[in-house]
């Protein structure tokens, strides 16, 4: 961390799978710090409801890892369902989400989720993963680990058989109070991930109406989620459907984070 | 890689990667951006390992460290220091007798033009280390991480059953009685 405060500037360095393709682009850093070696960001925890999963954590391990399959499976089954088998094994989840890539998802997968990105050596110390698009936030540092709350989820799951078109991640929580709520993420290759929200007076996800859900869900879509792989229009259409279907499954199958 | 560990010559960085190629010891100095595909080909002599889409797409590049598979044109030279590489060089034995995917690979023509097949021959290898009996399933899964132009997948497919059926015969003549 000491490194990062003495060069602010430098590049971070994980699976490099992004990375050289960066290079490629044209990207000529003056510094580059390898955290490959720092087994601390490899750990994966899950105590007092807050599933910890370390930055350095590749695709693979994550979609294997007890702790994520007795937490939240679907995000263990929606993990292990994106990129190839060398990139499963080498990229990690710091990298896909550093990447600030549109097209990558584990943004889509954590914002869903409510998800707080953890930095050490910047001048932020956490930061939600729905705020990745936001303005430059500056020097983050290394990101370390991303957190996520699990006592009060009650369902997730996620729809990629429509990517690169859109994909929609999918979370029901219980509110403090009373009520439900509902986030959808929807992706896309070309624009950044739109986090669309609705509350429910419901006291049990049973109570969740899917097809009403799904279109005031769609309908939080801004004009500006439209590209050139499909209008506004069609985009609010096929993201009402995915969630209409995701709901179809939370609403038939309680059990916390089931498989989608 | 740490900020200590490379030497500035002239402004470029080189860093020392001692690995272990196929079974023999290499030790190279070499620049922060020099990818394990340029070391391979370029100061090993490793022209098994294909370059094409240099972008981690196609896997014509792919080796194994640690045993996994990766794509040596998107690994960083210096991330291999301390592991063990494979490329498809070291599939055959000493006496050049094939290897069980190489073997099946030939059985079943799993190959035409051949651009492809040491990448899938890698990531056979890998795959029937961590699974010596995938299902159509899996196979499916892995080998479509590499691009074949010509081949087509079934007879690809065909192979990698082929070759784990002939792994698994090699190593019930090599158990013990
Ligand atoms: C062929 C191919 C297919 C793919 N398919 C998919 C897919 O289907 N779905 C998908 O979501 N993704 C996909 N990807 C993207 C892949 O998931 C990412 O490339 C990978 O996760 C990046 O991880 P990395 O460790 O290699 O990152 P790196 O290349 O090391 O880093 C990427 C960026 O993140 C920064 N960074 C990395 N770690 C940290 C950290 N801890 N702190 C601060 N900054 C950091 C780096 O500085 C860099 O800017 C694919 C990639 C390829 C090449
Ligand atoms: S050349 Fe490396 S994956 Fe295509
Ligand atoms: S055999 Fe020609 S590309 Fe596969």
């Amino acid at each position: 961390m000491a490194l990062t405060r003495q060069h602010p500037e430098a590049v971070i360095a994980a699976g490099c799978s992004d990375l050289v393709a960066q290079f490629r682009e044209g990207l000529e850093p003056e510094v580059l710090i390898s955290i490959q070696r720092i087994r601390e960001l490899r750990a994966i925890s899950n105590e007092d409801g807050l599933l910890r999963i370390g930055s350095l954590v590749s695709h693979a391990e994550g979609s294997r890892s007890p702790e994520i399959l007795s937490s939240v499976p679907a995000l263990a089954a929606a993990w292990g369902s994106i990129a190839t088998v060398r990139i499963r094994y080498r990229g990690t989840l710091g990298g896909n989400l550093l990447a600030r890539r549109y097209r990558y998802e584990m943004p889509v997968i954590l914002s869903a989720l409510g998800a707080q990105m953890q930095f050490q050596g910047g001048d932020i110390a956490a930061l939600p993963v729905s705020s990745l698009w936001d303005p430059d936030p500056g020097n983050v540092g290394i990101l370390t680990a991303v957190t996520i709350d699990t006592p009060s989820l009650l369902w997730f799951g996620y729809e990629r058989s429509m990517r690169p078109l859109s994909t929609v991640s999918l979370t029901v929580r219980k509110n403090p109070q009373a009520g439900l709520t509902v986030t959808a993420v929807c992706g896309s290759e070309y624009r950044q991930p739109f986090v669309l929200s609705h509350t429910a007076e419901a006291t049990a996800i049973t109570e969740l109406d899917p097809a009403f859900v799904g279109e005031v869900l769609a309908a939080q879509l801004p004009d500006e989620a439209g590209d050139y792989s499909g209008s506004i229009d069609y985009r609010r259409h096929l993201v009402g459907v995915l969630c209409r279907r995701l709901l179809a499954e939370a609403t038939g199958n309680q059990r916390k984070g089931s498989q989608p | 890689m740490s900020l200590e560990s490379p030497e500035s010559s002239q402004e470029t960085f080189t860093h020392k990667v001692e690995f272990e190629l196929n079974g023999s010891p290499e030790r190279h100095s070499v620049p922060t951006s020099t990818t394990v595909l340029d070391l391979l080909r370029n100061s090993c002599s490793k022209q098994g390992v294909r370059a094409s889409c240099e972008r981690s797409v196609c896997g014509a590049c792919t080796v194994l460290v640690d045993d996994l598979p990766v794509a040596a044109c998107s690994t960083f030279a210096f991330d291999i220091d301390g592991a063990r590489v494979e490329t498809v060089e070291g599939l055959a034995a000493q006496d050049g007798t094939l290897s069980a995917q190489q073997q099946a690979f030939r059985e079943c023509g799993g190959f035409q033009c051949g651009f492809c097949t040491s990448g899938m021959l890698m990531v056979t290898t890998a795959l029937l280390r961590q699974n010596p009996q995938p299902d159509r399933e899996e196979i499916r899964d892995w080998i479509s991480s590499n691009t074949c132009r010509c081949t087509g997948y079934e007879m690809i497919l065909e192979s990698v059953e082929r070759a784990a059926e002939l792994a698994g015969a090699k190593q019930q003549d090599q158990a013990p009685e």
